[in-house]
């Protein structure tokens, strides 16, 4: 599970997880994916690039 | 009120300046003049550390049998960030503050999370009995229930701030810096150089009158690349220490500038504090 907020700066980016996850197996680039989704810095960008969902 | 032989200097204060340069739900991007470094922190930890919010600080777990343990979804529940703005914590005050033994509807929100397998819980499944004190984001994924799972907790949301617990802190990003002053000197030889190495875009080409313009000095990092790739070395970086360019970012509860006013509300509190003493 991905954890609630970023663990650096604290936005709320498991509140994105849902939507960067079904646009990226889709296909689009993970980068325009946050662009688009108002995650900027570079904290929280690794939070979801990084996360792999296992169970 | 201030008390008598105590002189107080008009001038320091008076000139100082602010203007908004960006504000939307979650950002708030000012610059600040005429102030000092002591000042506009004491600004910046208060927004941090004593602007109070709304988190869950007690869960009572009936059924879990997911295969999160109960602390772990209890930390979880504990982050979300719970809608907190004035006019929903109207009334609501501070535990430590509250008469009553244990919690009561002037210091606490009881939520319920009820819900059977399979699939994902969400932050939207928690019902609040404050229709207004509830979970900021609806897409916050909180467990994942297989066949015949099930989960049931109360949750009970109190006021707080960020000096206890990160949970409680309002602000994100709460950060300031010096205001970038970009001197370009008279023997510019336009060798456009510097424009192509600004990673940020602050430098720009003016084919006009064919001299570097600066563009962009709200971006500006203070990086030095600029400077670096200068071979006349006419371009300097440097800064102005009684300006600066503040940013508040919320976790979306508060809006930013009510932190801000909220933190100068306890700032002068702390100030009206000193002088009754005195
Ligand atoms: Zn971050
Ligand atoms: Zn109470």
């Amino acid at each position: 599970m991905i954890p609630i907020r970023c663990i650096s700066c604290g936005k709320a980016v498991s509140a994105y997880f849902d939507e960067y996850q079904n646009r990226t197996v889709e296909g689009e680039d993970p980068k325009a994916v946050l662009d688009d989704l108002g995650v900027t810095r570079y904290c929280c960008r690794r939070m979801l690039i990084s996360h792999v969902e296992t169970w | 009120m201030v008390p008598e032989g105590l002189e107080v200097r008009e001038e320091e204060g008076s000139n100082m300046e602010i203007h908004v340069q960006k504000k939307n739900e979650i950002e708030l991007v000012f610059t600040i003049s005429g102030a000092d470094m002591s000042f506009v922190n004491a600004i910046r930890r208060v927004c941090m550390m004593e602007v109070p919010k709304m988190a869950i600080d007690d869960v009572h777990i009936i059924k879990n049998d997911s295969a999160m343990f109960d602390e772990v979804l209890a930390h979880r529940l504990g982050l979300l960030p719970l809608v907190s703005d004035s006019e929903s914590i109207d009334g609501m005050i501070l535990p430590e503050e509250c008469d009553c033994e244990e919690y009561c509807p002037k210091c606490s929100v009881s939520m319920v999370l009820k819900k059977e397998g399979p699939g994902v819980v969400y932050s939207k499944d928690l019902s609040s009995e404050d229709s207004r004190i509830k979970p900021v984001y609806d897409t916050i994924p909180l467990l994942k229930l297989k066949d015949d799972q099930e989960v049931e907790l109360e949750a009970t949301a109190q006021l707080g701030i960020g000096m206890e617990h990160a949970k409680w802190e309002p602000t994100t990003a709460c950060a300031y810096k010096f205001y970038p002053q970009i001197t370009i000197g008279e023997d510019c030889q336009s060798c456009q150089k510097c424009a192509e190495a600004c990673p940020r875009g602050v430098l720009e080409f003016d084919k006009k009158s064919e001299k570097i313009k600066v563009v962009d000095e709200l971006n500006c990092s203070m990086c030095k690349s600029c400077f670096r790739v200068c071979e006349s070395r006419t371009i300097d970086i440097g800064f102005d220490d009684t300006k600066f360019i503040f940013t508040i970012e919320t976790d979306g509860s508060t809006p930013p500038e009510e932190v801000l006013i909220k933190a100068c509300d306890v700032l002068s509190e702390k100030a009206d504090k000193i002088i009754d003493i005195l």
